[in-house]
């Protein structure tokens, strides 16, 4: 049970290269944070150095107060999970999970104890006398955490511990986390490439970008108020559509020209933009697929386009469409409401109409990327 | 010469793509060798920038140290005594009291005598007692040489553990300062087994290596500039220093009246014909042989493999020995030729000079093979079988396959393998010693500072001079020193050629 | 052997054509390899024949004995120090195979899975030394040795710690092997609470099996083949000699007219030991040979 406070940590390796820039974080205790970006933006780098396994270059980790920057890992009561499992393969489940134990020199009765108490969690106890490569992927992945568990530390560690696991296997894993979770109430750290995974998973996500933090907020915060580009279109599947526009004030009325189309902003909108005094400008506007809106016919606040691949999802559809001028757009309908005959229609080289939905649509300088409604 | 695009360079014809290459590899080697001297300098320049800053990091340190950092200026160890660390501050300590009672007892005096090895050797010296002249013994150069290089080594041990005296002083004066904990000695006991576990582990390794190899070697570089042989023994006629005169001696062709050097250039010569040889008839023969055994088909896989793996084990210089007397004018070769009435006079193997270096090559093929096959059976077995069939369903035969899968593949793959090969080869004392001797004598081949015969190799002409009658050991030191230069040279050509040497981590 | 299945599956179905071809070339090669196994086992057998000769002891031009009997093997025992070379030899192996093994795993395990400053220049420098021939260093190694008493009919503890000081430059075939344990067990197990020791030991030696064994076996058949720093080392001191100086000094010219036959015996007795060694661990001479040459 724990905090983890990161105060102007950076990491720079020996070539020069800067892998995390100025990392700034409270992680409260029995909190669940995701770290999540694409590969290379320094979040697994910064999970190491919460576990002791890459120097700190600059700045410091605390874990409950205490300044671990020259702390061993085995000293710094944290437990990690790593993504191609590490199991030790010459020791049965058993002894595995009995590692750290064995190492401390308990007792066999507690040994015993924890670590069927930690299997019978995970539903590992009739393989404990088996040996890693006998086992499947999925009980691979339960043995890493079972390992974990006997720890009783105070912070649980995880580094992309799903991305091995098929499609399926993954979801059904996912879900026992988050039931496991619950059991071990402790602090989490979990990184992971996976915006679903950050979205389902953490109480709170960190966007990270080129060792930057682009964003730290609940799923909800970041998914509705990204603070810019780079985090909107990273979470959300299939991603946001961006395009360039004309936002244009007319008094207290803002309204925004796409593709020759006039849309209202709506009210909420209005008021912000007012309050920071922002004039007619350029924008990147920026509609999540599943606010596009089709429209009957051409309309004032509606514009044209071409259906170049549908993609049938089963209960939604994700259209793939260019506007007159080139642009592709993403365009996700569920099926339900559609009459047969409007689904006929919706197929390769159709026309058809759309709108945004004013109340999604965000706004982004395209200079500085950040949204300017946040 | 332009540079062409990439389009561009796939419109070309094959040869012309080649010849692309070649002048392409041409033009760039006088930009190659600018780019290693500017790497030299660069390293040169690094190491100066390096020295002045431990310098200025040695100046402020006194400035800004506590008294206790002042007084280990002079005092090794004394600011880690001061402060808690008896052990790390006693070893210092006594490492400068070994130092300066080395230094007055003994080290001053082979210091002094190291400029000129010695001046006086064995000499007679008029003894009172006797009243008559006694032989008396003088100097030794050798001893001088070695031990004047020991103290020197000792010396610079002494300045880099001074400098990390006066650094420990530093971190220690810092630690003091922000109020930390100052590391006990159990911590520094603890440690060597956790995250100081690499000291633990190189201590003997490289302790090893500095006595055995490394002093060694710089020993015999010091020996290459003097005049050490058996006419200067060191002991009753001293040797000195007499710079580059050797390598002079040796290189200089055609001049003078010693024709070392030319004998130099055909023991290369021939040195660098046998190990392309016999690393590539046995790398190619031997890829042939795991190819037939591993076709599809053949069966008893295992009991082919296994014989040719046993005669690995039966070493060496059994087989070489007993295959050099069959090949001998009265062994077995010999005597079942004549008995089958092929020919009436024996078949001069080892007496024609020729002839010798063709056995030999062959002889090593039959020593070699099976090495290869077991290597190129393990890489043939990682070759992934669908490259075969996507070629096969391509419509290549057996022989493309060969020529467009196999070979690319293992060349590859064993490209360091085949300079490590090839260096061996250079170096291969065992076959060539134990099999011919070195012989047929040549006449060429004998010099005033020790003969060769035809198929030595320069590594066999080292061991002849070093232990032969002749004793060279100046020229023993040269001919060392001239193998190294030639494959380092090897070696830097090829890692930068071949492209499987270039990052450890990608085999990972 | 994963190829067996392979071999069987296109047998059954393919053209007639196809397998008649097959069967020639196939056959083709079984010839070639009865012959190259031929070629490569004869010297051997021979050398086993001619050890039971008895009624010449020089070279002959034949290989069948005209009369047998282990007469070579007796005089083997009698008339000459081989007893002594062969306790010899053994002792230098036991002890090369030990302390070599130590050292060469330290500094391959070391430079594989420990990070620290100056890893790579160390490597470099090691990789610069491995150029100079190995025995340039002779003479100085010889006097040093000298000046110890370990030469002559001391050199057998001279030698042993002529194979071992500098046995760490030879770490490339066992670190390729570390290299490809995944680093992320050990940070696995640090995280753990093992220290570096610990992982050494529990964690890395365990799964280092393989190599160990291959690590032993060569160390230990080295010394018997080694010729150069044997014969410089003993230095014409017969109670010093290796087998393969003793073996070797027989086929000498002044000497094989009456111990050539003498000298096969002794190699038969050589190999014999060895070879069965060396067929009892085959597998792991093959695993590292490969792995060695693959990693570079």
């Amino acid at each position: 049970m724990a905090t983890v406070k990161l105060s102007n940590v950076q990491k720079v390796y020996d070539n020069g290269f800067v892998a995390v820039h100025d990392f700034n974080l409270e992680i409260k205790d029995k909190e669940f944070v995701v770290f999540v970006g694409p590969s290379g933006c320094g979040k697994s780098t910064t999970l190491r150095m919460i576990a002791g396994l890459e120097e700190i270059s600059g700045g410091t980790i605390e874990i409950d107060g205490e300044v671990v920057n020259d702390l061993q890992p085995k000293d710094r009561n944290i437990a990690m999970v790593f993504q191609n499992y590490a199991l030790y393969p010459h020791l049965t489940v058993f002894e595995n999970m009995a590692f750290s134990l064995r190492l401390k020199h308990v007792d066999q009765e507690t040994v015993y104890k924890k670590v069927t108490e930690a299997a019978e969690i995970l539903g590992i106890t009739d393989l404990l006398l088996r040996k890693p490569r006998a086992l499947s992927g999925g009980q691979r992945q339960r043995v890493a955490i079972g390992r974990a568990m006997v720890r009783d530390s105070k912070v649980f560690l995880m580094d992309e511990p799903l991305s091995n696991l098929d499609a399926k296997l993954r979801n059904a894993m996912r879900a026992e986390l988050i039931l496991l979770r619950q059991k071990l109430n402790t602090t989490f750290v979990y990184v992971t490439h996976d915006q679903t995974e950050a979205m389902t998973l953490g109480d709170r996500i960190v966007i990270m970008k080129d060792g930057y933090i682009q964003q730290v907020g609940t799923p909800t915060e970041v998914f509705e108020d990204p603070k810019n580009l780079f985090v909107a279109e990273f979470i959300g599947a299939p991603k946001m559509n961006i395009m360039k526009a004309n936002l244009v004030r007319n008094g207290n009325e803002y309204y925004s020209e796409v593709f020759g189309s006039k849309m209202p902003v709506d009210a909420g909108h209005c008021r912000k933009l007012i309050e920071r005094g922002i004039d007619s400008r350029e924008v990147l506007l920026g509609i999540r697929p599943e606010h596009v809106t089709i429209c009957e016919g051409p309309a004032e606040d509606n514009f044209p386009c071409t259906i170049e691949v549908n993609e049938m999802m089963g209960s939604e559809l994700h259209l793939h469409v260019d506007t007159e001028d080139g642009s592709r757009l993403i365009v996700r309908t569920p099926t339900v409401t559609l009459s047969p005959e409007q689904r006929n229609h919706l197929v390769f080289g159709e026309k058809l109409y759309i709108t945004f939905h004013g109340k999604v649509t965000y706004f982004f300088d395209p200079e500085t990327e950040l949204n300017i409604l946040s | 010469m332009t540079n062409l695009t990439d389009l561009e360079y796939l419109r070309l014809s094959k040869p012309r793509k080649i010849l692309y290459k070649v002048l392409h590899f041409l033009v760039s080697i006088p930009k190659a060798i600018l780019k290693l001297f500017k790497k030299i300098w660069g390293v040169i320049k690094k190491f100066g920038i390096k020295v002045k800053d431990e310098a200025v990091d040695i100046w402020t340190t006194f400035v800004n140290g506590s008294w206790q950092t002042k007084v280990s200026y002079l005092v090794m160890g004394f600011g880690n005594i001061a402060r808690g660390q008896i052990l790390r501050g006693l070893l210092f300590f006594l490492f400068e009291a070994v130092f300066i009672f080395y230094m007055v007892m003994w080290g001053g005096h082979w210091l002094s005598k190291f400029t000129t090895l010695g001046t006086i050797g064995l000499h007679n010296e008029y003894d009172e007692k006797f009243d008559a002249y006694v032989i008396v013994e003088g100097d030794d150069s050798f001893k001088i040489l070695l031990y004047g290089l020991l103290t020197i080594l000792f010396i610079i041990a002494f300045i880099v553990t001074w400098r990390i005296n006066v650094k420990q002083n530093r971190i220690l004066d810092q630690i003091v300062r922000s109020g930390k904990k100052v590391k006990s000695g159990k911590d520094d006991l603890k440690s060597l087994l956790d995250d100081q576990f690499h000291k633990t582990m190189l201590a003997l390794p490289l302790t090893g290596i500095i006595v055995f190899t490394v002093i060694p070697i710089i020993f015999m570089i010091l020996v290459s500039l003097t005049n050490y042989d058996a006419q200067h023994d060191g002991y009753s006629n001293l040797f000195t220093w007499i710079g580059l005169d050797n390598f002079n001696e040796l290189l200089s062709w055609g001049s003078g009246s010693s024709n070392l050097s030319a004998a130099f250039g055909e023991i290369l010569a021939w040195t660098l014909m046998w190990a392309f040889f016999a690393t590539f008839t046995n790398y190619f023969l031997g890829m042939i042989v795991a190819i037939m055994i591993n076709k599809k088909g053949i069966k008893l896989k295992k009991i082919w493999r296994g014989f040719l793996v046993l005669t690995i084990a039966i070493p060496q210089f059994v087989s070489l020995l007993y295959v050099s007397k069959m090949f001998a004018d009265n062994g077995l070769i010999n005597g079942f030729l004549m008995d089958m009435g092929w020919i009436t006079k024996s078949i001069p193997f080892w007496t024609d000079p020729v002839l010798a270096r063709v056995t030999v090559i062959i002889i090593n093929i039959w020593i070699g093979i099976p090495y290869l096959m077991l290597i190129a059976t393990g890489i043939l077995m990682n070759i992934p079988q669908d490259l075969y069939e996507s070629s096969r369903i391509d419509g290549a035969n057996v022989w493309q396959q060969y020529m467009k899968i196999t070979l690319p593949y293992m060349l590859f793959v064993t490209g360091p393998y085949l300079l490590t090969s090839f260096i061996g080869n250079i170096n291969n004392f065992n076959v060539i010693y134990l099999l011919t001797g070195g012989g047929p004598t040549n006449p060429d081949l004998l010099t005033s500072g020790g003969s060769a015969g035809s198929t030595d190799l320069l590594i066999t002409w080292l061991f002849k001079i070093t232990t032969g009658a002749e004793s060279n050991y100046k020229l023993a030191a040269v001919i060392g020193i001239m193998i190294f230069v030639v494959v380092a040279v090897l070696s830097l050509i090829v890692y930068n050629v071949i492209p499987s040497t270039k990052n450890e981590e990608d085999f990972q | 052997m994963n190829n067996k299945e392979i071999n069987k599956t296109p047998k059954t179905k393919k053209h007639m054509g196809m397998t008649a071809k097959g069967r020639i070339s196939n056959t083709i090669i079984y010839i070639l390899l009865a012959v190259i196994i031929i070629i490569w086992v004869l010297p051997f057998f021979c050398i086993f024949l001619e050890s039971f000769r008895c009624e010449t002891q020089g070279m002959a031009g034949y290989v069948i004995p005209k009369k047998w009997g282990f007469d070579n093997y007796v005089r083997l025992f009698t008339e000459t120090d081989f007893l002594r070379w062969y306790g010899n030899t053994l002792l230098i192996a036991v002890c090369t195979a030990i302390l070599q093994t130590i050292i060469v795993l330290a500094m391959s395990y070391t430079l594989s899975r420990l990070r620290f400053k100056g890893r790579k220049l160390l490597m470099n420098v090691m990789l610069v030394l491995g150029m100079f021939p190995g025995f340039l260093t002779l003479i100085v190694l010889y006097k040093v040795l000298s000046g110890m008493g370990l030469t002559g009919p001391g050199a057998v503890p001279g030698l042993i710690l002529v194979y071992c000081a500098s046995s760490g430059m030879g770490y490339y075939v066992s670190k390729g092997y570390f290299d490809t344990i995944p680093k992320s067990l050990d940070e696995a197990a640090r995280v753990d609470g093992a220290t570096r020791f610990q992982i050494f030991k529990k964690l890395i030696m365990p799964l280092a099996k393989p190599i160990v064994i291959y690590t032993i076996l060569t160390a230990f058949m080295a010394p018997w083949g080694d010729f150069i720093f044997a014969r410089y080392i003993s230095h014409a001191v017969s109670s010093g000699y290796n087998v393969a100086v003793g073996l070797w000094s027989m086929t000498e010219r002044t000497s094989i007219g009456t111990s050539y036959t003498m000298f096969c015996a002794g190699g038969v007795l050589v190999a014999i030991p060895i070879t069965i060694l060396f067929m009892i661990l085959q597998k792991y001479y093959v695993e590292g040979v490969t792995g060695g040459a693959v990693k570079g």
